[in-house]
């Protein structure tokens, strides 16, 4: 009894401790982000929430269209979301559990175009948008993402040991075929792992700045990410506008994978009560 | 032969859409990287210079260097916390364990710019957060950001603090993916708790450890985002963080060096090649 | 279970149709561009023209469809990889003082000369004119604001040291870089090392070299050389205001340099006439404390933009129009007034409004001060390979400033590493 409350005492005690530390960085963007400027740059530092938030906040409200881009990445990260979890479990399935010619080359090929680094391909990738006359579209943004590399050898990856082969024989003597396999059988099976590479594309998605920049051409088409960089003129030093607009932007997601996560906890929970 | 039918329809998105967006970028940069172009103006054919250039050139060097000392920093304690979170996490008498695995996963949520931002602000020489918790305990201040190695632990550290929570998520899926029922055969054959683990855990986990290492081994070589706002483009003090992408994007975008960014490209993949067919030896052979 | 796989069906069948539809269910799709306006993009970057004054624009020409698409962040890239990918390139653009990196392209960029820009050449600065100018006498940029430089300086601190402190008294007294560098000896006893002369060593080199009247390479574009009497001046006198400890170490754009500033560390620097709405956004607790004079060395330019108008575009006419107007020197004026961006039109430098007193500079009038400057910066020729030469010793000159590499074994190899560089 003592030795075990003992545990789970140290248990908590490092669970709290390594999540005080994980949480820090977003006391401190909140913090920043309700001070002035010259707040900011103080030492010793500001260690309590200040005054100027909504000052802060309404600068950035002012200059760029917050909702619009808030609306514009919240489409474009579902899509390509929805999109991605479906192309890649079905390959990552295909890959985990089956045999078929060619599997292994293909697969190693897979694994090799994720060691392109995307800054080199910039140039071409866009001349590709230019001729297919994807610029200034979401298609730009949606088509090239909904399905990826990484997403597949993840899915691969949990499906080898996760799903049990007795299942998948079971389900064959019943006269399945692979689409009802895996719709059947897969799927419930994979939705912890969904909700992960789901949770992980989507903050992927909304978060990606380079390809958009390039990409989008109409301001009423920017992401959230594309719409802050706005704020970043030359000659810009106002801080604590750039701190409340990164703040502007993590909050939705803050918010958004909470709601996930809910979902997320869930199926977890269900796959336990399964076993 | 129906079945193995559909499952090339399954596995073919990827491979259309690659060979679609994938592959002519692949190619125009290998093409690339045999000439001199500025970006804009007319190619003209170049040899093997860009690659002769690459490899006498002490900063590209420079960069392969800092970017494997940046990966190590990072990706040892990474993935060491995330095991250890995983685990207790796992344990079955946790409470909250929702609040928690959320906790640990939020700084994934924030984009890297975010983090530059943040990061920036606790490493400042002169009004961070760190160096006031130097001064309050008697210690010297650090001008971390003007030193070589107080760059790189700058930038490791915003690494380990936004992948940590992702990755014992990943373990912790995995360690959920083992079947209890192995653990209660194992039980009645008499294994005690540590054996299990090693015999059990250990290499039930081993796909997803595996996949870890690739995809840290792969996102540290082409780390970029984080020192370019946090230190420049020209990588900060003594070019301490300077890495590959940084380098190949200064040459292409910033010093108009379209071709020769082409081949730091391709060098680049071969680096990211070998050193992923050694991890991968590594981690997969361990346990065979 | 069963309802479950029916809302999942429905949402791909959903994206489906999403997708071969293009979308174009969602809002931002717009078909309004088919009456018969002249529809014309501009890219800028935010503040470099004034949002009010495009406004206006669109006011000024009731013919013309102006869409003003302000980029963010990578300004750069994302006009490289469109000129790469010809295609979906603006018809105006701004272009910064990088824009003799685009003059080899000076054949993607329609010659301002033919359009009519001679007729209005005698309205602005010479010099300025000429960084618009490729050798091959193409006229690819129109001048926007410039960057004449001057000596920022902490009033209260120069007089706490013993030093003048009234801008006439200073730009006397001061009036060369050795002096300049005896001021910071001064400061650095009177403060105990507390207070720095200077921010760092790439604003020293910097101003030394721009005082001069070459850069690194011939109008022919052949390279001067290593051992140009300038560039060695300049990075010997950078080298000694390191050995000097003279300086802060502050990177500019950084929120170092920032706290560096409102905090009262650094008590002076050579800056272009834009440093005044960067200082005064950054060290808003020093207000009142500044004041500028004429810089130590001579008149220099730092910075300063371009319009110009792409090949690609269909009315180059039109495209001018606009370019002339909004940098006409009324409208130069009016965004000295609303962005500080200093005018590349002498003709409005006499104009109250250039003579104002501002607070944040104790009541100083410091336009007079950089009008003086404008008219005065040598004129220099930078060619293409400018940037590239220019890094390579700023970068060097920084691990001399930050990790005390020695300077005798840095030059040799800053001259190896430049010479590599004209090679490729």
């Amino acid at each position: 009894m003592t030795s075990k409350s003992l545990k789970s005492l140290v248990l908590y005690i490092g669970l709290i401790g390594g999540m005080l530390i994980s949480m820090f960085p977003f006391y401190w963007l909140i913090v920043m982000s309700t001070r002035t400027t010259s707040d900011i740059y103080k030492f010793p530092p500001q260690l309590w929430f200040g005054s100027e938030l909504w000052n802060n906040v309404s600068r950035v409200l002012q200059q760029i269209d917050f909702w619009g881009a808030f609306m514009n990445t919240l489409f474009v990260s579902g899509l390509v979301t929805v999109l991605v979890l479906f192309f890649d479990s079905l390959a990552g399935f295909a890959f985990a559990k089956f045999e078929f010619p060619g599997k292994k080359w293909l697969f190693v090929l897979l694994l090799a175009t994720m060691m392109v680094p995307s800054q080199l391909s910039l140039v071409p990738s866009f001349v590709l948008m230019a001729t297919f006359g994807w610029v200034g579209s979401f298609k730009a943004l949606i088509i090239p993402g909904m399905v990826n590399a990484f997403g597949i050898f993840w899915i691969r990856q949990y499906a080898t040991e996760s799903i049990p082969n007795d299942l998948l024989d079971a389900g064959r003597i019943d006269g399945c075929n692979f689409f009802r396999l895996y719709w059947n059988v897969a799927l419930p099976i994979l939705r912890p792992a969904f909700a992960f590479l789901g949770a992980f594309t989507f903050i992927g998605v909304w978060n990606d700045y380079l390809w958009p920049l390039i990409v989008l051409t109409d301001a009423r088409k920017y992401t959230l990410q594309i719409a802050l960089s706005q704020l970043n003129g030359l000659y810009n030093t106002d801080y604590a506008m750039v701190i409340a607009g990164t703040l502007l932007a993590v909050i939705p997601l803050i918010v958004m994978f909470l709601f996930i996560s809910r979902q997320f906890i869930s199926d977890i929970a269900a796959g336990a009560v399964k076993d | 032969m129906w079945e193995q039918r559909a499952l090339y329809v399954a596995i073919s998105p990827f491979y259309i859409l690659f060979a679609v967006f994938g592959l002519f970028p692949i190619g125009f940069s290998l093409y690339l990287a045999f000439h001199k172009w500025d970006g804009i103006g007319v190619m003209t054919y170049n040899g093997l210079n860009n690659f002769k250039y690459m490899l006498t050139d002490a900063e590209f060097w420079q960069a392969v260097g800092n970017t494997f000392m940046i990966w190590i920093y990072a990706t040892i304690p990474m993935l060491f916390f995330a095991l250890i979170i995983a685990f207790l996490l796992h344990a079955p008498f946790v409470k909250f364990r929702t609040l928690f695995r959320v906790g640990y996963f939020l700084p994934n949520v924030t984009s890297i710019v975010a983090v530059a931002i943040i990061f920036g602000a606790l490493f400042a020489n002169n009004y961070g957060f760190l160096n006031y918790l130097l001064q309050s305990v008697g210690l010297p201040v650090v001008e971390w950001l003007n030193a070589p190695w107080g760059i790189k632990v700058a930038i490791s550290s915003m690494v380990v603090w936004r992948w940590t929570g992702y990755n014992a998520v990943i373990y912790l899926a995995g360690l959920q993916s083992i079947p209890q029922t192995l653990y209660e055969a194992a039980k009645i054959d008499g294994a005690s708790g540590i054996q299990s683990f090693f015999r059990i855990t250990i290499p039930m986990l081993r796909p997803v450890i595996l996949f870890t290492v690739i995809t840290s081994t792969i996102g540290g070589m082409q780390l970029f985002t984080e020192p370019q706002i946090l230190v420049g483009n020209d990588g900060g003090a003594g070019a301490a963080g300077m890495t590959i992408v940084l380098y190949l994007y200064r040459e292409s975008f910033i010093n108009n060096y379209f071709g020769y960014g082409a081949a730091v490209g391709w060098g680049m993949f071969l680096i990211i090649a070998l050193f992923s067919i050694v991890n991968w030896k590594l981690v997969q052979g361990k346990s065979s | 279970m069963i309802r479950r796989k029916r809302t999942c069906w429905t949402a791909i069948l959903l994206v489906c149709v999403m997708l071969v539809s293009g979308c174009s269910i969602w809002p931002g799709q717009n078909d309004s561009s088919s009456n018969k306006k002249v529809a014309l993009t501009l890219w800028y970057w935010n503040r470099s023209i004034d949002d009010k004054l495009i406004a206006k624009a669109k006011e000024k020409f009731p013919n013309i469809e102006l869409t003003a698409q302000k980029i963010g962040g990578d300004f750069k890239a994302k006009l490289k990889t469109t000129l790469a990918a010809r295609s979906g390139e603006p018809d105006i653009v701004a272009l910064n003082d990088w824009i003799m990196e685009l003059f080899p392209s000076e054949d993607r960029f329609y010659n301002l000369y033919d359009l009519g820009a001679g007729d209005v050449e005698d309205q602005y600065l010479d010099w300025k004119w000429k960084q618009g100018v490729t050798p091959g006498g193409q006229m690819i940029g129109f001048p926007m604001d410039t960057g004449p430089t001057a000596l920022f300086y902490r009033a209260d601190l120069f007089k706490e040291a013993g030093l003048p402190s009234e801008p006439e008294e200073v730009a006397r007294q001061i009036n060369n870089w050795d002096a300049y560098s005896a001021a910071g000896e001064k400061i650095k006893e009177k403060f105990g090392g507390k207070v720095f002369l200077t921010d760092n060593i790439g604003t020293v080199y910097n101003q030394v070299l721009s005082q001069g009247t070459e850069r690194y390479f011939r109008p022919d574009g052949s390279f001067i050389g290593m051992d140009s009497p300038l560039v060695k001046q300049s990075w010997d006198t950078a080298v000694s205001f390191k050995q000097k400890g003279l300086l802060a170490n502050a990177d500019g754009w950084t929120p170092g340099w920032n706290a560096a500033m409102n905090n009262g560390e650094i008590a002076s620097f050579v800056g272009a006439v834009w440093m005044k709405q960067v200082l005064q956004e950054a060290a808003p607790d020093t207000s009142g404390k500044w004041r500028v004079t004429r810089a130590p060395g001579g008149d220099g330019n730092n910075g300063g933009s371009f319009l110009s108008i792409l090949k690609s575009s269909k009315h180059p006419k039109e495209a001018f129009e606009v370019i002339q107007w909004l940098q006409s020197p009324d409208n130069q004026l009016e965004q000295y007034k609303t962005l500080n961006l200093f005018p590349s039109a002498p003709g409005v430098f006499d104009t109250p409004a250039m003579k104002e007193e501002e607070p944040f500079f104790g009541g100083q009038a410091t336009g007079p001060v950089f009008a003086e400057s404008a008219q005065h910066v040598p004129e220099a020729f930078f060619g293409e390979r400018y940037p590239s030469v220019h890094n390579i010793i700023t970068r060097r000159l920084n691990d001399i400033a930050k990790q005390n590499a020695n300077p005798e074994q840095v030059w040799p190899d800053t001259v190896h590493r430049v010479e590599r560089e004209l090679q490729r």
